[in-house]
């Protein structure tokens, strides 16, 4: 688990530093940053998963140790974090609703569009026909390799 | 039946020599040298490995202290030559992962794993006896050609980067950014 941390945090860091490199670029690069916040920001929210409510298997893998905090908890750590980091970077982040509540100390974020959370999980990404395509045609490629590995290990 | 699933091979790592080889995980491959090869490209990503081990899953007998607890369904008689080797791998601590620990002498592997138990300096929390024939090795003279590689792969902490640094800079200094504030409101 030790292992598993240092390197997600690396890939964390990695994030933030790309795209701290790219704000202080040229206009082209400032451009990028913005474009792929304001198109990233909602699903990355939605990747912490659905509403604690709509989470039926939390308890049990809290209860295992594999969850520590509930799926809302850790989104909120998140949006807490994020947002000052997006203020020193000048960054905006694309929801109206955004504000700092004084009377919990978080974040307030808009609601999110579970509608799109769902058609991506059911397979109507952007991208999904794409990347299954992708995987079925290097599994088809890929099939003179495993015979050719069948028949050596198939040798007398 | 090039589509079918591969056979299910054991990895067994050992990070450094001397150390015992450890249970990694497993892998699927047409045969013991493909093994091998889908073993190191899987488990040793990091340079951490001087040999590696695979085996037939198949050829395991053994399990956790639970289900080694139970009685077998129907006695096994085991007979014949009293004398093939298989190798023992235990895990002692819960946070541990089975490891080699040594060899027993049985004619089948029932008596390996009941040999192994006796042997045991304490109660394992898991078990496994597998016959030492069915262990393919990496030679220490490939260990060079399997495992260099990698070492030579940059490899970058997450400690390079001074992400905190840097944001606290920028808050002091906000000019490298600032024109971004004007523009980037539209949405």
């Amino acid at each position: 688990m030790v292992r598993i941390s240092a390197e997600e945090s690396f890939h964390n860091k990695q994030g933030i530093e790309i795209v701290l490199a790219l704000i202080q670029g040229r206009p082209t690069q400032r451009a990028m940053a913005r474009d792929a916040v304001h198109r990233w920001w909602w699903p990355t929210l939605m990747m912490f998963g659905p509403h604690d409510s709509e989470s039926p298997n939390t308890p049990a893998l809290v209860r295992w140790g594999i969850k520590t905090r509930s799926n809302d908890e850790l989104r909120q750590d998140f949006v807490n974090q994020t947002v000052p980091q997006a203020q020193a970077m000048r960054l905006t982040l694309p929801d109206p609703d955004l504000r700092f509540d004084e009377s919990t100390g978080n974040w307030h974020f808009g609601e999110i569009d579970w509608g799109e959370f769902w058609r991506v999980v059911g397979g109507d990404g952007p991208c999904n026909r794409e990347r299954l395509e992708a995987r079925r045609a290097a599994h088809d490629d890929g099939l003179w390799v495993r015979q050719a590995l069948a028949a050596y290990a198939a040798r007398a | 039946m090039s589509d079918t699933q591969w056979p299910r091979y054991e990895v067994f790592v050992q990070e450094r020599p001397g150390r015992p080889h450890q249970h990694a995980g497993s892998v699927h491959a047409p045969d013991p040298e493909m093994a091998l090869l889908n073993a190191r490209d899987v488990f040793v990503r990091r340079p951490e490995c001087a040999s590696l081990w695979v085996a037939p899953s198949a050829t395991v007998r053994g399990g956790t202290a639970e289900e080694l607890s139970q009685p077998l369904a129907a006695p096994v008689s085991e007979e014949g030559n009293p004398d093939i080797e298989y190798l023992v791998f235990a895990k002692l601590e819960e946070r541990g992962t089975l490891a080699h620990v040594g060899e027993v002498h049985a004619t089948g592997p029932e008596g390996a794993l009941a040999a192994a138990k006796a042997a045991a300096s304490r109660p394992p929390l898991a078990l496994w006896v597998i016959p030492a024939t069915r262990v393919e090795r990496t030679l220490p003279e490939e260990a060079a050609s399997m495992f260099d590689p990698s070492r030579h792969k940059p490899f970058r902490d997450q400690a390079f980067y001074h992400i905190q640094t840097a944001l606290r800079r920028l808050r002091r200094d906000p000019s490298p950014v600032a024109s971004l504030q004007t523009r980037g409101t539209k949405h």
